[in-house]
Protein backbone atom coordinates (compact mmCIF):
# COMPACT_ATOMS: atom_id res chain seq x y z
CA UNK A 1 0.00 0.00 0.00
CA UNK A 2 3.08 2.21 0.95
CA UNK A 3 4.94 1.44 -2.00
CA UNK A 4 2.13 1.91 -4.20
CA UNK A 5 1.14 5.39 -2.95
CA UNK A 6 4.66 6.05 -3.33
CA UNK A 7 4.95 5.05 -6.62
CA UNK A 8 1.92 6.90 -7.49
CA UNK A 9 3.24 10.56 -5.82
CA UNK A 10 6.55 10.05 -8.21
CA UNK A 11 4.44 9.47 -11.26
CA UNK A 12 2.51 12.34 -10.54
CA UNK A 13 5.59 14.67 -9.20
CA UNK A 14 7.73 13.79 -12.79
CA UNK A 15 4.46 14.40 -14.53
CA UNK A 16 3.83 17.61 -13.44
CA UNK A 17 7.75 18.02 -13.40
CA UNK A 18 7.92 17.75 -17.45
CA UNK A 19 4.59 19.81 -17.91
CA UNK A 20 4.76 22.58 -15.16
CA UNK A 21 8.10 24.13 -14.08
CA UNK A 22 10.82 22.18 -16.34
CA UNK A 23 9.80 24.12 -20.10
CA UNK A 24 9.63 27.59 -18.04
CA UNK A 25 13.26 27.10 -16.69
CA UNK A 26 14.45 26.13 -19.83
CA UNK A 27 13.30 29.03 -21.89
CA UNK A 28 14.34 30.82 -18.83
CA UNK A 29 18.24 29.59 -19.02
CA UNK A 30 18.39 30.51 -22.84
CA UNK A 31 17.00 33.92 -22.40
CA UNK A 32 19.41 34.66 -19.62
CA UNK A 33 22.15 33.92 -22.17
CA UNK A 34 25.56 35.81 -22.00
CA UNK A 35 26.24 37.01 -25.31
CA UNK A 36 29.68 36.08 -26.70
CA UNK A 37 32.56 34.00 -24.67
CA UNK A 38 32.91 34.66 -20.77
CA UNK A 39 36.49 35.79 -21.34
CA UNK A 40 35.66 38.57 -23.37
CA UNK A 41 33.68 39.62 -20.85
CA UNK A 42 36.29 39.51 -18.11
CA UNK A 43 38.56 41.43 -21.01
CA UNK A 44 35.94 44.20 -21.43
CA UNK A 45 35.72 44.79 -17.27
CA UNK A 46 39.55 45.35 -16.71
CA UNK A 47 39.35 47.45 -20.03
CA UNK A 48 36.43 49.69 -18.56
CA UNK A 49 38.36 49.36 -15.14
CA UNK A 50 41.94 50.93 -16.85
CA UNK A 51 39.94 53.60 -18.18
CA UNK A 52 37.73 54.10 -15.10
CA UNK A 53 41.17 55.23 -13.90
CA UNK A 54 42.12 57.68 -16.97
CA UNK A 55 38.75 59.42 -16.32
CA UNK A 56 39.00 59.65 -12.51
CA UNK A 57 42.32 61.06 -12.78
CA UNK A 58 41.36 63.55 -15.76
CA UNK A 59 38.72 64.62 -13.83
CA UNK A 60 41.22 65.01 -10.61
CA UNK A 61 43.39 66.95 -12.30
CA UNK A 62 41.24 69.52 -13.71
CA UNK A 63 39.68 70.12 -10.37
CA UNK A 64 43.69 71.10 -9.11
CA UNK A 65 44.30 72.98 -12.68
CA UNK A 66 40.86 74.26 -13.35
CA UNK A 67 41.93 77.45 -14.92
CA UNK A 68 44.67 75.67 -17.49
CA UNK A 69 42.06 73.21 -18.80
CA UNK A 70 39.33 75.87 -18.99
CA UNK A 71 41.77 77.82 -21.40
CA UNK A 72 42.75 74.02 -22.84
CA UNK A 73 39.72 73.26 -23.56
CA UNK A 74 38.65 75.94 -25.83
CA UNK A 75 41.49 74.95 -28.02
CA UNK A 76 39.71 71.60 -29.09
CA UNK A 77 37.43 71.82 -31.90
CA UNK A 78 33.84 70.38 -30.04
CA UNK A 79 32.43 69.39 -33.75
CA UNK A 80 35.00 67.60 -34.38
CA UNK A 81 34.74 65.58 -30.79
CA UNK A 82 30.35 65.23 -31.91
CA UNK A 83 31.28 64.11 -35.24
CA UNK A 84 33.33 61.03 -33.42
CA UNK A 85 30.60 60.35 -31.28
CA UNK A 86 27.76 60.25 -33.84
CA UNK A 87 30.68 57.93 -35.89
CA UNK A 88 30.94 55.48 -33.30
CA UNK A 89 27.16 55.30 -32.30
CA UNK A 90 26.61 54.56 -36.08
CA UNK A 91 29.02 52.09 -36.54
CA UNK A 92 27.64 50.38 -33.10
CA UNK A 93 24.18 50.44 -34.36
CA UNK A 94 25.67 48.54 -37.33
CA UNK A 95 27.77 45.84 -35.56
CA UNK A 96 24.50 45.34 -33.33
CA UNK A 97 22.49 44.89 -36.31
CA UNK A 98 24.94 42.56 -38.15
CA UNK A 99 24.95 40.31 -35.20
CA UNK A 100 20.75 40.47 -35.06
CA UNK A 101 20.74 39.13 -38.60
CA UNK A 102 23.43 36.87 -38.43
CA UNK A 103 21.22 35.39 -35.32
CA UNK A 104 18.64 35.08 -38.24
CA UNK A 105 21.05 33.15 -40.13
CA UNK A 106 21.06 36.27 -42.47
CA UNK A 107 24.90 36.25 -43.52
CA UNK A 108 25.18 37.49 -46.43
CA UNK A 109 23.28 41.02 -45.40
CA UNK A 110 24.85 40.60 -41.92
CA UNK A 111 28.27 41.07 -43.52
CA UNK A 112 26.99 44.34 -45.43
CA UNK A 113 25.72 46.01 -42.37
CA UNK A 114 29.80 44.88 -40.94
CA UNK A 115 31.85 46.61 -43.94
CA UNK A 116 29.35 49.99 -43.39
CA UNK A 117 29.99 49.87 -39.77
CA UNK A 118 33.55 49.43 -40.79
CA UNK A 119 33.55 52.34 -43.30
CA UNK A 120 31.91 54.59 -40.35
CA UNK A 121 34.61 53.72 -37.90
CA UNK A 122 36.98 55.22 -40.51
CA UNK A 123 35.38 59.02 -39.81
CA UNK A 124 36.33 58.72 -36.55
CA UNK A 125 39.96 57.68 -37.45
CA UNK A 126 39.93 60.59 -40.00
CA UNK A 127 38.75 62.81 -37.49
CA UNK A 128 40.32 61.94 -34.65
CA UNK A 129 44.29 62.26 -36.53
CA UNK A 130 42.93 65.74 -38.36
CA UNK A 131 42.21 66.95 -34.65
CA UNK A 132 45.97 65.82 -33.80
CA UNK A 133 47.29 67.20 -36.93
CA UNK A 134 45.47 70.37 -36.02
CA UNK A 135 46.43 70.80 -32.28
CA UNK A 136 50.36 70.03 -33.56
CA UNK A 137 49.97 72.71 -36.33
CA UNK A 138 49.21 75.54 -33.09
CA UNK A 139 52.31 74.00 -31.71
CA UNK A 140 50.44 71.68 -28.52
CA UNK A 141 51.88 68.79 -27.98
CA UNK A 142 51.81 66.14 -25.21
CA UNK A 143 54.14 68.17 -23.40
CA UNK A 144 52.32 71.38 -23.67
CA UNK A 145 50.76 70.93 -19.97
CA UNK A 146 49.06 68.90 -18.21
CA UNK A 147 45.83 68.55 -19.90
CA UNK A 148 47.49 68.38 -23.15
CA UNK A 149 49.40 65.06 -21.77
CA UNK A 150 46.15 63.72 -20.33
CA UNK A 151 43.99 64.81 -23.37
CA UNK A 152 46.87 62.85 -25.63
CA UNK A 153 47.00 59.85 -23.65
CA UNK A 154 43.41 59.05 -23.02
CA UNK A 155 42.51 59.77 -26.38
CA UNK A 156 44.71 58.12 -28.28
CA UNK A 157 44.80 54.90 -25.96
CA UNK A 158 41.14 54.93 -27.27
CA UNK A 159 42.41 55.42 -30.59
CA UNK A 160 44.49 52.05 -29.90
CA UNK A 161 40.85 50.65 -29.06
CA UNK A 162 38.78 51.77 -32.12
CA UNK A 163 41.74 50.37 -34.44
CA UNK A 164 42.17 46.79 -32.53
CA UNK A 165 38.79 46.80 -32.63
CA UNK A 166 38.35 47.31 -36.67
CA UNK A 167 40.76 44.72 -36.54
CA UNK A 168 39.00 41.80 -34.49
CA UNK A 169 35.58 42.83 -36.90
CA UNK A 170 37.41 42.51 -40.04
CA UNK A 171 38.83 38.62 -38.70
CA UNK A 172 35.18 38.23 -37.76
CA UNK A 173 33.60 39.04 -41.52
CA UNK A 174 36.14 37.39 -42.74
CA UNK A 175 35.34 34.22 -40.59
CA UNK A 176 31.83 34.90 -41.02
CA UNK A 177 32.01 34.73 -45.20
CA UNK A 178 33.69 31.23 -44.83
CA UNK A 179 30.68 29.98 -42.90
CA UNK A 180 32.43 29.82 -39.32
CA UNK A 181 29.22 31.23 -37.38
CA UNK A 182 26.51 28.85 -39.02
CA UNK A 183 25.87 26.92 -35.94
CA UNK A 184 27.36 28.98 -32.88
CA UNK A 185 27.53 32.82 -33.26
CA UNK A 186 29.38 33.26 -29.76
CA UNK A 187 32.97 34.76 -31.24
CA UNK A 188 31.32 37.06 -33.78
CA UNK A 189 29.45 38.23 -30.30
CA UNK A 190 32.44 38.89 -28.44
CA UNK A 191 34.06 41.06 -31.18
CA UNK A 192 30.45 42.78 -30.94
CA UNK A 193 30.90 43.10 -27.39
CA UNK A 194 34.09 44.73 -27.40
CA UNK A 195 33.07 47.08 -30.24
CA UNK A 196 30.44 48.39 -28.24
CA UNK A 197 32.56 48.43 -25.37
CA UNK A 198 34.96 50.71 -27.25
CA UNK A 199 31.50 52.86 -28.12
CA UNK A 200 30.79 53.49 -24.15
CA UNK A 201 34.60 54.25 -23.66
CA UNK A 202 33.48 57.16 -26.06
CA UNK A 203 30.39 58.35 -24.65
CA UNK A 204 31.86 59.13 -21.09
CA UNK A 205 35.02 60.21 -22.90
CA UNK A 206 33.26 62.66 -24.82
CA UNK A 207 31.58 64.99 -22.18
CA UNK A 208 34.82 65.02 -20.31
CA UNK A 209 36.92 66.14 -22.61
CA UNK A 210 34.62 68.52 -24.85
CA UNK A 211 32.06 69.46 -22.87
CA UNK A 212 32.69 69.89 -19.11
CA UNK B 1 16.13 38.45 -28.93
CA UNK B 2 16.17 42.05 -29.22
CA UNK B 3 14.66 43.35 -32.51
CA UNK B 4 16.20 45.22 -35.13
CA UNK B 5 13.65 47.81 -34.25
CA UNK B 6 14.26 48.72 -30.96
CA UNK B 7 18.22 48.75 -32.07
CA UNK B 8 16.82 51.19 -34.29
CA UNK B 9 14.82 53.42 -32.03
CA UNK B 10 18.21 52.80 -29.13
CA UNK B 11 20.25 54.09 -31.63
CA UNK B 12 17.78 57.22 -32.49
CA UNK B 13 17.75 57.92 -28.40
CA UNK B 14 21.56 57.73 -28.31
CA UNK B 15 21.90 60.32 -31.33
CA UNK B 16 19.20 62.43 -29.71
CA UNK B 17 21.15 62.66 -26.31
CA UNK B 18 24.42 63.12 -27.96
CA UNK B 19 23.04 66.03 -29.23
CA UNK B 20 20.90 67.45 -25.76
CA UNK B 21 24.54 66.92 -23.84
CA UNK B 22 26.04 68.84 -26.43
CA UNK B 23 23.32 71.81 -26.56
CA UNK B 24 22.36 71.98 -22.67
CA UNK B 25 26.19 73.34 -22.48
CA UNK B 26 25.07 76.66 -24.60
CA UNK B 27 21.92 76.64 -22.45
CA UNK B 28 22.37 75.61 -18.75
CA UNK B 29 24.26 78.64 -17.08
CA UNK B 30 24.24 77.02 -13.53
CA UNK B 31 26.93 75.19 -13.26
CA UNK B 32 26.29 72.31 -10.60
CA UNK B 33 23.01 71.64 -12.81
CA UNK B 34 24.91 71.40 -15.79
CA UNK B 35 27.52 68.61 -14.56
CA UNK B 36 24.42 66.87 -13.12
CA UNK B 37 22.81 66.46 -16.38
CA UNK B 38 25.57 65.64 -18.40
CA UNK B 39 26.72 63.36 -16.52
CA UNK B 40 22.85 61.92 -16.12
CA UNK B 41 22.62 61.67 -19.41
CA UNK B 42 26.03 59.56 -19.84
CA UNK B 43 24.17 57.04 -17.57
CA UNK B 44 21.49 56.88 -19.79
CA UNK B 45 23.07 56.32 -22.81
CA UNK B 46 25.46 54.00 -21.32
CA UNK B 47 22.31 52.25 -20.03
CA UNK B 48 20.91 51.70 -24.05
CA UNK B 49 24.96 50.71 -25.11
CA UNK B 50 24.49 47.77 -22.25
CA UNK B 51 20.86 46.82 -22.41
CA UNK B 52 20.19 47.33 -26.07
CA UNK B 53 23.49 47.00 -28.15
CA UNK B 54 25.26 44.65 -25.72
CA UNK B 55 22.21 42.38 -25.35
CA UNK B 56 22.88 42.42 -21.53
CA UNK B 57 18.77 43.01 -20.97
CA UNK B 58 18.37 39.53 -21.91
CA UNK B 59 21.55 38.38 -20.44
CA UNK B 60 22.41 36.92 -16.48
CA UNK B 61 21.84 39.63 -14.04
CA UNK B 62 25.08 40.08 -12.70
CA UNK B 63 26.70 40.84 -15.73
CA UNK B 64 23.96 43.32 -16.44
CA UNK B 65 24.75 44.95 -13.53
CA UNK B 66 28.23 45.37 -13.70
CA UNK B 67 27.93 47.11 -17.04
CA UNK B 68 25.22 49.05 -15.72
CA UNK B 69 26.58 49.65 -12.28
CA UNK B 70 30.00 51.15 -14.57
CA UNK B 71 27.77 53.42 -16.23
CA UNK B 72 25.85 55.11 -13.02
CA UNK B 73 29.53 54.75 -10.69
CA UNK B 74 32.14 56.26 -13.06
CA UNK B 75 30.06 59.17 -13.74
CA UNK B 76 29.25 59.69 -10.38
CA UNK B 77 32.53 59.48 -8.91
CA UNK B 78 33.77 62.19 -11.66
CA UNK B 79 30.30 64.47 -10.86
CA UNK B 80 31.44 64.36 -7.16
CA UNK B 81 34.70 65.38 -7.95
CA UNK B 82 33.86 68.11 -10.40
CA UNK B 83 31.28 69.64 -7.36
CA UNK B 84 33.54 69.16 -4.26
Amino acid sequence: MLLEFTLMNNTSLSSAMVHLPESNVNERIKDKRLPGDLAMWFFILAELTVFAIFFIGFAVAEQLNADMFVSSKAKLHPIAGLINTISLITSSLFVALSVRLLHLRKVKTSLYLLVISQFIACVYLVVKIWEYQFLFSLGIDIETNTFFTLYFLITFFHFMHVLLGMVILTILGINAYKGAYENDISGFESGASYWHMVDMLWIILFPLIYII
Amino acid sequence: MITLKQTIISWGLLILLTLVSAYVGQVIENNVLFIVSVLLIVFLKGQQVTDIFMELREAPKMWRMLLLSYAFVVPTIICVIYLL
